[in-house]
Parts: structure tokens; C-alpha cells; sequence
């Protein structure tokens, strides 16, 4: 692999994006993105996956340059698909966003279960201003996540915006000081039941999310 | 075509601008209160990238005028008629390809608050009040509010609503999530039109299609089939724009 490190620690996945400074998304990304979906999927024995960026970024989002010499409309299914494996797997997947998170690598994090965002994280889906719009799902997602008149107006708009706004619409689940996000993310991983399908999401990420932040703090 | 009674249209910086014109109460003297060829013809221009729904004067709209529904009593045929025609409008508006924003000021109840229901975002004036007051005539919303509301809040607050009949403000309103931006006082259209002009100006019309397209599609179609479109709607944006970079570089 040369855009992701792919590890697992004491059974939880840990998918790091690995091309910094800004884990910029390449064809390459994607490709491995697919062979790794492909092996938590083929039943390896994992109880979490927990996904960050390497330095001080999660990832400014796809290479439209790329992108853009490589129209396909088969491969950008392809992209979804293994970005909607990881929402439809049965253990929990917990993106961890510090630095940027945007275009692509929000639509990635927003196929999570959980997201935790560090108070100095900046998002949003910027594709409509470079005359494109998201094409990896984030549109569903946040028109689920946050309603249909805050997905118009971040789609449209292009805008960036800070961590406590996206808590405020819904996107984020939880704000936590940079330095604590990851340790977060894995304990939250530790303490989470085997299979999220079979509970309420929203008890835990209440009861234990919220606990663990106070105590961390 | 002559416009419709108490309806006007303008476009204003590339908005289209309907307003319910029949003040004080504006109130909607038909369910279809627009006759669809209108609205397709007011809409069809190339230019225009958004709607804003708003009221002429202090209300936006105080609802329909029962009068006529009441005249028709009897003839269950002519009823259906035109509440038909009124459901017919508002889906058409709900599923317009450019984002649509009711500005609500002051007065929003029952026929008004169905067509606010129908528009993408809704904006209330920090003084606007909202009610689906029918259950005092022994009516109920006729025009999708019954399954438009409990979308947006929920069904208990839904049945409370429109059993209740009571006023809401514009911040409970926010809180239940059937109003999605709040206003200075009678600042709703202005706010609107802030908003609208940030999220459609610098924007091409095939941008501002496609994403309406897409959002619309996860409403109404299987998260595959959504995604089938969404990505077709990218590529061809995607090869209109690898194109424009070609071309701006051979210049």
C-alpha cells in the first residue's frame, strides 16, 4: 500500500491516510481503499476500524486534477461502493478528523458510524466550486444527517466550515481538543459492543462518547 | 396569459420572486393558486437559479380562502378538484431542479404553511408565527402538510400541530425543524435572498441542477439508483470541466 497504512491494534483496524501533509486522494487511494474494504468485508477478525489521517490532517479530499483526466462513471460507482461497505459493516467504523476534512474525505467520513473532530478541524464538501458536485454519496449523507435546507446551502455554497458548526448541523457527533481525538477514537473502540446493528447508536454515543469525554478532559 | 389573481412574479438578480399579493392576509384564493403552464413558463428562462416564495407586505400567508372551498359543499367531485390542484402545484414546486425558499414573515398558517412545507428552506422573521389552524373549521391540511410535516418534525409534534391547531413562533418552530433559518424581524425576505444569492451567484445552472437532482433523488429513489444518477450527473459535469481547463490552457 502506498497511500493508506493499513495496521491492526489489539483487534481494532486502524486505516490511516498516508499521504501527507494533506492525504491528498489519488486514483492510487481509491484502488486501495477497494483491496482493503475487500479484505474487512472477506471476514477478517476485526472488532473496530478507526479512520485518521497521518500528520495534522484527515485529508483535503481527491486529486481533481486526477480526477479530471480520468473521467469514469464505473469507477466513481466503485469509489461509492467501497465507501458504503464501510457504513454497512457490523462493526463500528469511527472516522477520527483533525486539520482538513474535505470534499472526497468528508464523503468518507460521513460513511462512518461515529465521527469525533477536533476543535481546530475545518469541513465541507467544496466540489460545486470548481464546477463539480460531491460524487461519492456525501449529498445522501447529509441530506440524512443535517436536513434538506443545510445540504442545499453547504453543497451550493461550497463552503468551509469549523468543527463546532458541523456539530451544530448534525455532521459531527462529538468536539474534542486535537490532541485527544485519537486517543478518543480508540478507546470509544474498546468500549463499543461487538455489533452497533444490534443497538442503539445513539444510547451509546450518548452514554459513552459523552463519559469518556468528560473524564478525558 | 393574464397572471393569476393575487399572484405576482418578478426576477430579481436571476431569482425568480413569487409573492402571494393580496395583502393583508394574502390569503391563497385557490388551492392550485398557480396555474402550472405559469409556473413553467415564469421558470423556464435559462437564467433563473432559485425561487423565493414570499408574502406582499407584513404576512406571508394567513391560508386558503375556505369560502371557496365551502361554496363547492356538496359536490364532493368539484372539492377534489381543486384540492387536486393544489397538490399537483405544490409537488411540482417541491420537486423543482433550483433550490426554492419560502421567506416567512409574521403570518403562516394552514394553506400558507403547506406551501412553505413544499419549499426547500424555510426562513421565518423572528416574528413570524406558524399554525395549521383547519382542525377549528372541522378541516385538516389538504394540500401534503399531513405527510410533509411529520417528515420535518417527527410525528408526535406533527399530531400535536395539527389536532392542537396552536401557534408556533419562529424559534420553536427552528427547535421542531420545520423552520430552518431565522430572520431579524420582518427581515425574511431580505435574509432569503441573502442566502439564495450565496448559494446560487458564482454557481452554473448545471451545478446548481445537479445537486438539487441529486438531493432530490435521495428522497424519492433507492440509495443505489440515487447513486447511478449522482455519479452520471458528476461525470458530465466532470468532462464539461476538464474541458473548460483544456481549452483555457490552449488560450
Amino acid at each position: 500500500m502506498r497511500t493508506i497504512q493499513w495496521t491492526v491494534e489489539y483487534g481494532t483496524g486502524m486505516l490511516m491516510l498516508d499521504q501527507p501533509p494533506s492525504n491528498t486522494m489519488t486514483m492510487d487511494f481509491f484502488r486501495e481503499m477497494k483491496v482493503i474494504m475487500d479484505e474487512i468485508t472477506a471476514g477478517q477478525d476485526l472488532k473496530a476500524v478507526i479512520i485518521f489521517g497521518n500528520g495534522r490532517h484527515y485529508s483535503s479530499g481527491a486529486d481533481i486534477s486526477e480526477l479530471l483526466q480520468h473521467v469514469d462513471q464505473q469507477v466513481m460507482l466503485e469509489n461509492y461502493r467501497a465507501f458504503a461497505q464501510l457504513e454497512h459493516l457490523d462493526i463500528p467504523v469511527i472516522s477520527a478528523i483533525r486539520g482538513v476534512c474535505l470534499g472526497s474525505a468528508f464523503e468518507l467520513a460521513l460513511f462512518s458510524h461515529f465521527r469525533i473532530c477536533s476543535t481546530d478541524a475545518v469541513l465541507g464538501l467544496p466540489e460545486s466550486s470548481f464546477n463539480l458536485i460531491p460524487g461519492i454519496g456525501g449529498i445522501q449523507r447529509v441530506a440524512k444527517l443535517a436536513g434538506m435546507a443545510k445540504a442545499i446551502e453547504i453543497t451550493l455554497r461550497g463552503n468551509t466550515f469549523p468543527a463546532a458548526e458541523a456539530l451544530a448541523m448534525g455532521l459531527v457527533d462529538i468536539v474534542v481538543p486535537k490532541g485527544q481525538v485519537l486517543d478518543l477514537a480508540i478507546t470509544f473502540a474498546r468500549v463499543l459492543p461487538w455489533n452497533t446493528d444490534k443497538v442503539n447508536r445513539q444510547f451509546y454515543l450518548h452514554k459513552y462518547l459523552n463519559q469518556l469525554h468528560a473524564t478525558a478532559s | 396569459m393574464e397572471n393569476p389573481d393575487s399572484i405576482t412574479f418578478q426576477v430579481q438578480d436571476s431569482i425568480g420572486i413569487i409573492t402571494l399579493d393580496f395583502p393583508p392576509g394574502n390569503y391563497i384564493q385557490v388551492p392550485g393558486f398557480i396555474p402550472l403552464q405559469f409556473l413553467e413558463q415564469w421558470l423556464g428562462s435559462e437564467s433563473i437559479k432559485g425561487l423565493i416564495i414570499t408574502g406582499q407586505g407584513k404576512n406571508f400567508s394567513a391560508g386558503g380562502n375556505l369560502e371557496r372551498i365551502f361554496e363547492g359543499a356538496g359536490d364532493l367531485a368539484s372539492i377534489s378538484q381543486l384540492v387536486e390542484e393544489g397538490i399537483t402545484l405544490l409537488n411540482r414546486i417541491q420537486d423543482l431542479d433550483i433550490p426554492v425558499i419560502a421567506a416567512i414573515s409574521r403570518v403562516c398558517f394552514g394553506g400558507g404553511l403547506e406551501i412553505a412545507l413544499a419549499c426547500h428552506m424555510r426562513v421565518a422573521a423572528e416574528n413570524a408565527l406558524l399554525a395549521f389552524p383547519e382542525v377549528n373549521q372541522n378541516l385538516m391540511p389538504g394540500m401534503g402538510g399531513t405527510y410533509r410535516l411529520p417528515y420535518l418534525v417527527g410525528l408526535p409534534d406533527a399530531v400535536k400541530m395539527m389536532l392542537g391547531g396552536d401557534m408556533l413562533n419562529a424559534v420553536d418552530g427552528q427547535k421542531l425543524g420545520l423552520i430552518d433559518y431565522i430572520a431579524p424581524k420582518d427581515q425574511a425576505f431580505e435574509f432569503s435572498m441573502d442566502l439564495m444569492q450565496k448559494m446560487t451567484h458564482d454557481r452554473p445552472l448545471k451545478v446548481i441542477k445537479s445537486i438539487m437532482k441529486s438531493l432530490k433523488n435521495s428522497r424519492v429513489m433507492s440509495r443505489e439508483e440515487a447513486m447511478a444518477e449522482e455519479t452520471r450527473l458528476f461525470c458530465s459535469l466532470a468532462m464539461d470541466e476538464a474541458e473548460r481547463r483544456k481549452s483555457e490552457e490552449l488560450a
